[in-house]
């Protein structure tokens, strides 16, 4: 592999077998558009990090860590003015940064683990729903840092992100106006486009368009909107975004639940 | 993106004229500031194009190359995005700072031309999983004065728009050898289609209502902006939202229709546009940077 000096150098390109394969036209199953998969979520399970969450939806698990806040640096950033209400000024607010990275052997084919740019998209894209949620003012000049691991991607991965991310920053007592909650989306190509809501990995791939929602649920707010492809007109993709939100909003108290269950284990961790 | 100081008192300002659709410089909140669009300015490639939208200046150079296509999709060619923040647009750009914007634009690019229908890659295929054409898009902005994403879409429609691409032959001989012709004549070229290519349309969210084309002061007023790429038949390809803040659903709703009218008014005047340019033919008095 080109740059990577610790293993044994091969040929300089290899591809796995499956390219080769006939096509084998796999049709994703019929079902419910509106289903969601179960969710399995638990809080507080790394040891080394403030907060911890780790998020299983169907074949899709990520493991999120938060750590921080951390002092940093500010230097060249001056008081800048104060905002409308008495916020803090722009420049003393705190930092999120946010690191979203796949396991090699998370999807079909082995990505190598400094994963380019559709990593560092889905990373910014994590960072811009988890802002609108953090109080970033109560935290001046501190950083905090939050990454997602993706162990397996079994669809609608940067959405299991950004509920794992939510609960772990929960989980760390980090101050926020809300929980994100994340939801997937994918529309079916062919003669009667549907919205399919949390899709799994053959349907994703199936895909003529894919979205991804991400929603305040007490607030009802949108907090991240990210979609692509062939989607149709405004009004299908205004209609994705719908299912979306709903979706968003039933697997609130599954989470609620999770943080619940956290917080008692701790208490009864702790001794009196 | 590029910082710029307002007083509280700008703010507020900029804040209550858009709730009463009255900006700054007079324009309402769906109008855009005048836009030059010039293509054909750098001769070393196979198109260029240079848009000037109030402060934000955007050089797009298509370099064509030849290559292998990828094995998941043998019979097509495809596009590499590459923008570059130069120095000169702010100088928070110096060095290495430009990085993270670059990518992120470049990202939105690949994303919005992520389908099938946007450009046609199977007719960039010169043999089947041999040769296939390669379209290096390259990006620099020159000068950042608020609404890049749109800007920079409309450029590369326009350079795309000029692309020539020299028509190559594939010949075969006696031994099943292989060798590429390129065509005697340096005007046998083949034109893309740019129909269905996509443009992008940024709303910002400023109080209560959203504005197109932001400035640079807009910007700062606004948490949150919602990008849609629309293409002129009205289909959208990525929406995608930036900024700190978040949106209200209904407002989401709306702005998408507010894309949709937008978009189709703004690719309807830059295809005019282009072919008047393009009617003007190789005749034409060139302004380049001069103007």
């Amino acid at each position: 592999m080109p740059g990577d000096n610790r293993r044994i150098r091969g040929p300089g390109e290899s591809q796995p077998p499956q390219l080769y394969a006939t096509d084998e036209d796999e049709v994703p199953a019929a079902r419910d558009p509106t289903r969601l998969r179960p969710v399995y979520a638990r809080a507080g399970l790394l040891s080394q990090a403030k907060g911890s969450a780790y998020l299983e939806a169907g074949g899709t698990k990520v493991l999120c860590a938060v750590s921080g806040p951390r002092q940093v640096e500010g230097g060249e950033r001056g008081g800048g003015p104060a905002g409308a209400g008495g916020e803090t000024p722009a420049a003393l607010r705190g930092r999120l940064l946010c690191d979203f990275r796949r396991a090699p052997f998370s999807g079909r084919r082995r990505r190598a683990p400094p994963g380019g740019s559709e990593e560092r998209e889905l990373a910014l894209a994590l960072q811009e729903a988890l802002e609108p949620a953090v109080r970033l003012g109560r935290y001046p000049r501190a950083q905090l840092e939050v990454s997602a691991l993706l162990l397996e991607d079994g669809g609608s991965a940067l959405a299991a992100a950004l509920t794992a991310a939510a609960i772990a920053l929960a989980d760390a007592g980090i101050e926020m106006y809300d929980l994100v909650v994340g939801c997937g989306l994918s529309r079916a190509p062919g003669p009667e486009p549907t919205w399919l809501l949390d899709p799994t990995l053959l349907e994703e791939e199936r895909a003529a368009a894919g979205l991804t929602v991400a929603l305040m649920p007490v607030l009802n707010q949108v907090a991240g909107l990210l979609g692509s492809g062939e989607g149709g007109p405004t009004e299908s993709w205004a209609e994705a975004v719908r299912l979306g939100l709903e979706g968003c909003q039933r697997l609130y108290p599954v989470l609620q639940q999770c943080l619940v269950r956290a917080a008692r284990r701790r208490g009864a961790a702790t001794p009196p | 993106m590029a910082f710029v100081a307002l007083s509280e008192a700008e703010k507020v300002y900029i804040v209550h004229g858009v709730q009463e659709d009255l900006r700054v410089d007079g324009r309402g909140c769906e109008d855009y500031r005048c836009v030059e669009v010039e293509t054909d300015v750098v001769s070393n490639t196979s198109g260029s194009a240079r848009v000037k939208l109030g402060h934000t200046d955007i050089l797009v150079g298509v370099k064509a190359e030849m290559g292998t296509p990828k094995l998941e999709k043998p019979n097509e060619g495809y596009l590499e995005f590459f923008v570059d923040c130069s120095a000169n647009a702010t100088p928070e750009f110096e060095g290495r700072g430009g990085d993270d914007l670059g990518t992120e634009i470049a990202n939105t690019l690949y994303r919005i031309f992520n389908n099938k229908s946007s450009v046609d890659l199977k007719s960039l295929c010169i043999s089947p999983r041999e040769h296939c054409w390669i379209l290096y898009v390259d990006v620099l902005l020159l000068e950042c004065g608020g609404n890049l994403f749109d800007a920079i879409s409309i450029a590369v429609k326009a350079a795309l728009f000029n692309t020539r691409i020299p028509r190559v032959r594939v010949l075969e001989d006696e031994e099943g050898l292989k060798d590429i012709e390129l065509s005697d004549d340096p005007y046998d070229c083949i034109q893309l289609s740019v129909e269905n290519v996509p443009c992008i349309v940024t709303l910002c969210k400023i109080g209560y209502r959203h504005v197109v084309d932001a400035t640079l002061q807009e910007e700062a007023c606004s948490l949150a902006s919602l990008l849609v790429s629309v293409t002129s038949k009205g289909v959208v390809t990525c929406m995608r939202k930036v900024g700190k803040g978040s949106l209200d659903p209904e407002s989401v709703f709306e702005m998408m229709e507010t894309s949709k009218r937008v978009g189709k008014l703004l690719h309807t005047s830059l295809q005019s546009v282009l072919h008047k340019e393009e009617s003007l033919g190789p005749k034409r008095q060139k302004v380049g940077f001069l103007g």
